[in-house]
């Protein structure tokens, strides 16, 4: 008998575009990954045949109403069974950027009781308002719950680069003291934008690029497995795409990003 | 019957609003007396519906699913039979 | 009135009484629906259809205006010019093309041929490059205007069936303190504008998901009523999958957005000059941009490309399908046959010739041979894209269309595309300027402070921030590099996954050299776009060539067009840089006066592996800057003079077989790993050359003047530091590689002119070796980063 090779399902709709990089990362730290659209698989609703779902970045349906909102609401409806199965199966599911947003407006982030109808986070307008391309650092805070951080270090500082507009991450205001003390309890929060030695932004531009309440840059939920992050780490994987190559040498020859994808291979690998 | 509904989407306050901000710097910047702008989303809606009491629902609905994110957003809506 | 009689039909369709029409009335005709043509044009019209013994339909009149217009057919640049006693034949044949043709290199795939020039990359991929301008749409609408540009120039990659990899865009406005007051009605404020073109930009190429990689903002008093905005692309495409060989019969497929009224008559607007009326008159001209909606025709199309289905393609621009329909059948010999009604339309009510000059955006046209039609629908379908056969190609050369079954255009193709020679009256006078005299300045620190903090020269991060250069993961060099986010010669992408070879991208533009003369403006151009190239490690350049003049029939605007166009085609030979693609754009006026001549040049080249290519930030400390190139006293037009409010005269001239030589020492010195940084002398010459390498790192720079190589009149401290001269590097050396550097570059003037040091100051010693500047980075690295005065 075979072994069974994990594979991995990258979505897009209209707009998004993200997934080609996004998979090129998964094939360098060894998953298979396969681009659908979002509305084949709803045809085939296949989603079950895959073990990793990814939700890339991109500005999905042209990002109107809220970004991510649209396709968040179409996936919930047209996949929503199959993607709760997904989720308590512990399948992992990433959504990067545009994908972080899609999750946090189809309730599967935070989680705060499990998947919720109606979403219990936002990702609001920049603060300062408009797109945001830059490198900014990123703190682990995760104490090892994550299987998407498996890999990173503890206390540890990743670089990696941010472009969007909506990434402000926000708890509406009376529930902030609440699901902040369960996202640390559940360990729950994974990165948050922090200075260049770690310490964390505590707000400032442009060490926090958007203004995001905490200095929330990714999360996941209690089980780990589902995780979003506004920050793209497909475009972090080779030490070339470093903003610093050139002062900083080409050894060793990976940036930061590849840990991430790494980390949710050898989970894919043990569990499969 | 057909209706016609105006759902205003905009920021809960207490959240701060980085385009309305930005709007009145710049309204200030052109020599108003501007103290403070928010910004909204006007959604223009004609519905179906037996009665506007099942519009109104549909469009509470519309507004909880979509049209707003509870955690940041405010709507109201208008309702009337559309011709 | 025009005299025109409605056709019995169930349709919108008028035909034109031309037939009798004596001058006035050919005026008037010409005028009355915009067709934006002269009465020798209107002549030659009315003689065509009087030997077919009919008047013209609607149709075929408004086809025949979008084609012959300046925006489509570049009547100036094809037309003959009478230049003194001197008869130019074609401006473009002369100087343009023939600089190309002449070298004919091996790797120039497709030159001036298609919607974009085509060079080879490697065995399997080849290059795909096209600038285009959208000035007069983003001066009424700036977020639409500039938007809808990259959506053409990204559309004119898809033409040549390539994936957009990466954006370019080159902006020109007026000083952003331009008093609000003193703008005449109708105009916009440079702030607003820059905002708002900066908005569209992003907007579009962010949506789409392709880099905003390289650019540049320049700012002059000629631009607050003539924008400049450049807009380019680069795409990838493998070679085998270039298809061009359609056949009669092959179906004519619109693909894309639907077809409404926005953007009727947008060439005949873009052919003339803007007025205060423009804003008002123009808005139906300026289209509204989808980006999503691109990026799923865009997907279509690759995968139409790879399958291998389509014979054929072109984007819809400038005169929508009237001008992309006639193109393609004179392409591949044949003619055409429509039937319009198939249009897929936005709304209800548009007539015949509405739908068919209509320059509704996102749209397409591919050619398909009928077995392979179903599968190409199906395609489009897949991506929630549009896609509608409308009608074939035919036999012969004649364009048929018809609408519900009315015969509305018959046309003869060959007529379509020969309008009558245009003639253009040249003129040049060497305008009369002086040098300034002035006495060396003692606070030399201050002066490349300021121009550090000058409009032309600060910080583009606000600007570049708002644009996605990471998209896709393969910007090697980046608009902003290192730690400090310095500024980098131009931008290096790797668009292939298992191979190292790289895209090098870079521009040159010297708007204020052609207010002294035209011809050094384009040859000073030239030479930046080059060494920009070069400093990051690129060769085997190819340029394009976009052009931002006023209206041509005006004898000194078409002198100087001549003037930059000679430079073009001398420095193209001398630097063996092949032109590969081009564009004009006439009529830049408005009631402020001309636009200030503009030439942009884009280089690319390649970089046979990007981990060698060099950005501009310090390294380490104790290594040797080089000075590469000769220093003249050349600081006319310099912005060392703008900043003491003169022009001066003596513009940085091109001295072209040591340029020449230089930019290949400082390519085979990269290749052999002897460059740590590089950096290009431009504006503010070597003093904002040093400070710039300062500020992207965290070291210090020590100069010494008298060392630096030079003409016996670059005498004194503020010309060595300020001296725009062309052709010149400065350059970091690993310690280690000196001798070899020296080696390499024995035959061009260089000298050590000083050394990278680990403390946090600029400190230049003057020609008696005493020192005349000593500043800390970090006051003119704040100097640099807060200078341009705008939040986006």
């Amino acid at each position: 008998m075979t072994p069974h090779k994990a594979r991995a399902c990258i979505l897009r709709v209209g707009g998004t575009n993200c997934d080609a990089e996004t998979k090129r990362a998964c094939h360098k730290s060894g998953i298979e990954a396969e681009i659908v659209h979002s509305r084949e698989l709803a045809k085939s609703q296949a989603l079950l045949s895959y073990d990793f779902l990814i939700i890339p970045g991109g500005f999905s349906y042209g990002d109107y109403v809220r970004a991510g909102a649209i396709w968040a609401k179409e996936l919930r409806a047209k996949l929503g069974k199959d993607l709760e199965k997904f989720v308590e199966d512990e399948r992992p599911i990433l959504g990067i950027c545009n994908g972080f947003q899609v999750l946090i407006e189809a309730g599967l982030l935070p989680q705060i009781e499990g998947i919720s109808v109606y979403p219990q986070a936002a990702l609001g307008t920049n603060m300062p308002p408009g797109y945001n391309c830059r490198w900014i650092h990123l703190s682990h805070v995760g104490k090892g719950n994550c299987v998407f951080t498996k890999n990173v270090d503890a206390n540890s500082v990743l670089k990696i680069p941010v472009a969007h507009s909506e990434g402000r991450f926000m708890f509406a205001r009376r529930n902030e003291d609440k699901y902040i003390k369960k996202l640390l309890d559940e360990d729950q929060l994974v990165f948050r934008y922090c200075r260049r030695d770690g310490q964390y932004a505590d707000g400032e531009y442009p060490f926090n690029p958007n203004g995001s309440f905490f200095d929330i840059a990714g999360i996941c939920n209690s089980y780990g497995t589902v995780f979003g992050l506004m920050p793209h780490p497909e475009r972090a994987y080779h030490r070339w795409q470093l903003p610093d190559w050139t002062e900083t040498g080409l050894e060793p020859s990976y940036g930061d990003g590849k840990l991430i994808f790494d980390s949710v291979a050898d989970y894919l690998e043990k569990r499969f | 019957m057909m209706y016609k509904a105006r759902v205003e989407v905009g920021l809960r306050s207490g959240h701060s609003d980085p385009e309305g901000e930005t709007t009145a710097r710049s309204l200030i910047e052109l020599g108003y007396c501007v103290k403070s702008v928010a910004v909204s989303k006007i959604y223009l809606i004609i519905l179906e519906a037996d009665s506007e009491e099942e519009a109104k629902t549909n469009l509470e609905d519309m507004c909880r699913r979509l049209l707003a994110n509870p955690t940041k957003d405010h709507y109201t809506f208008q309702v009337e039979t559309a011709k | 009135m025009t005299p025109a009689i409605r056709r019995q039909a169930s349709l919108e369709l008028h035909e034109i009484h031309l037939l009798d029409a004596d001058h006035k009335q050919l005026r008037d005709i010409s005028q009355s629906l915009s067709l934006g043509l002269d009465l020798k044009e209107m002549k030659a019209v009315r003689e065509f259809f009087r030997n077919k013994g009919r008047n013209p339909t609607d149709v075929e009149l408004q086809t025949i205006g979008q084609t012959w217009s300046e925006h489509c057919f570049h009547k100036t640049f094809k037309g003959r010019i009478i230049y003194g006693n001197d008869e130019i034949e074609s401006l473009f044949k002369t100087y343009i093309f023939s600089a190309t043709n002449e070298a004919k290199p091996k790797w120039c795939i497709s030159v001036f041929e298609d919607n974009a020039g085509i060079i080879e990359f490697n065995e399997k991929y080849a290059i795909a490059a096209k600038v285009e301008t959208h000035n007069h749409p983003s001066a009424i609408e700036p977020f639409g205007g500039a938007a809808t540009g990259v959506g053409g120039a990204i559309r004119d990659i898809l033409g040549v069936w390539a994936n957009p990899i990466a954006c370019t865009d080159v902006l020109g406005f007026g000083p952003l303190s331009h008093e609000h007051g003193k703008l005449p009605q109708g105009m916009k404020h440079p702030k607003y504008l820059l905002r708002g073109v900066v908005a569209g930009i992003g907007c579009y190429s962010n949506n789409m998901g392709i880099p905003t990689v390289n650019g540049s903002v320049f700012f002059d008093e000629s631009y607050v009523g003539n924008i400049v905005v450049y807009c380019g692309c680069i795409g990838l495409l493998p070679k085998s999958k270039f298809a061009r060989n359609a056949k009669p019969n092959d179906f004519i497929v619109l693909a894309g957005g639907k077809t409404g009224r926005d953007g009727i008559h947008g060439v005949t607007f873009a052919s003339a000059e803007l007025t205060e009326k423009s804003e008002e008159v123009s808005r139906p001209a300026v289209q509204i941009a989808n980006p999503i909606e691109e990026e799923k025709l865009k997907r279509a199309i690759l995968k139409v490309r790879d399958r291998k289905l389509g014979s054929g393609i072109t984007d819809l621009g400038g005169g929508g399908l009237s001008s992309a329909v006639g193109e393609m059948a004179r392409r591949f010999g044949c003619g055409a046959y429509l039937e319009l009604e198939k249009v897929p339309l936005k709304q209800e009510g548009l007539a015949p010739w509405e739908i068919y000059i209509s320059e509704s955006q996102e749209r397409m046209l591919l050619l398909v041979p009928r077995a392979n039609l179903k599968e190409v629908i199906e395609i489009f379908e897949s991506e929630d894209a549009e896609a509608t056969a409308i009608g074939w190609l035919t036999d012969g050369s004649v364009l048929r269309i018809s609408y519900e079954h009315h015969e509305v255009a018959n046309l003869s193709i060959d007529f379509l595309f020969n309008p009558p020679e245009t003639v253009r009256i040249a003129e040049w006078k060497a305008a009369a300027l002086q040098e300034p005299n002035f006495h060396e300045p003692r606070d030399l620190a201050t002066y490349t402070s300021k121009l550090l903090a000058s409009s032309n020269i600060a910080s583009r991060e606000r600007i570049v921030r708002t644009y996605d250069h990471e998209v896709k993961g393969n910007t090697v060099i980046k608009p902003l590099h290192g730690k400090h986010g310095g500024p980098n010669d131009g931008a290096v992408i790797k668009p292939v996954e298992d191979c190292w070879k790289g895209i090098v991208i870079s521009c040159g533009m010297k708007p204020r050299y052609g207010k002294v003369d035209p011809y050094w403006m384009a040859a000073s151009s030239i030479d930046e776009a080059i060494r920009n190239n070069s400093a990051m490690g690129g060769r085997r350049i190819a340029l394009l060539d976009n052009f931002v003049w006023g209206t041509p029939e005006k004898k000194d605007r078409v002198g100087s067009l001549v003037r930059a166009c000679e430079a073009c085609c001398e420095f193209s030979k001398a630097f063996e840089t092949p032109y590969i693609s081009g564009k004009d754009s006439l009529y830049n006026e408005s009631p402020l006066g001309p636009v200030t001549p503009t030439l942009l040049i884009t280089a690319i080249g390649i970089i046979p592996d990007i981990r060698r290519a060099v950005s501009v930030g310090l390294k380490s400390s104790g290594n040797p800057i080089y000075s590469v190139g000769k220093t003249y006293a050349e600081l006319g037009g310099s912005e060392y003079y703008h900043l003491k409010g003169f022009l001066g005269k003596s513009i940085p001239k091109v001295r072209a077989p040591v340029a020449k030589d230089i930019m290949e020492a400082i390519v085979t010195a990269i290749d052999a790993g002897c460059v740590r940084a590089c950096h290009d002398m431009s504006e503010g010459g070597l003093a904002v050359a040093a400070a710039e390498m300062a500020i992207s790192s965290d070291h210090g720079v020590e100069l010494w003047l008298h060392e630096v190589p030079r003409s016996s009149d670059a005498n004194r401290n503020d010309y060595i530091l300020f001296s725009e001269t062309n052709s010149r590097f400065l350059v970091e050396i690993d310690r280690n590689s000196a001798d070899e550097f020296e080696s390499i570059t024995r035959n061009v003037p260089r000298a050590v002119v000083g050394a990278v040091t680990d403390n946090d100051r600029l400190c230049v010693k003057g020609l008696n070796n005493k020192m005349v500047m000593d500043i800390t980075v970090d006051e003119i690295r704040k100097a640099w980063k807060s200078g341009l005065d705008i939040e986006i």
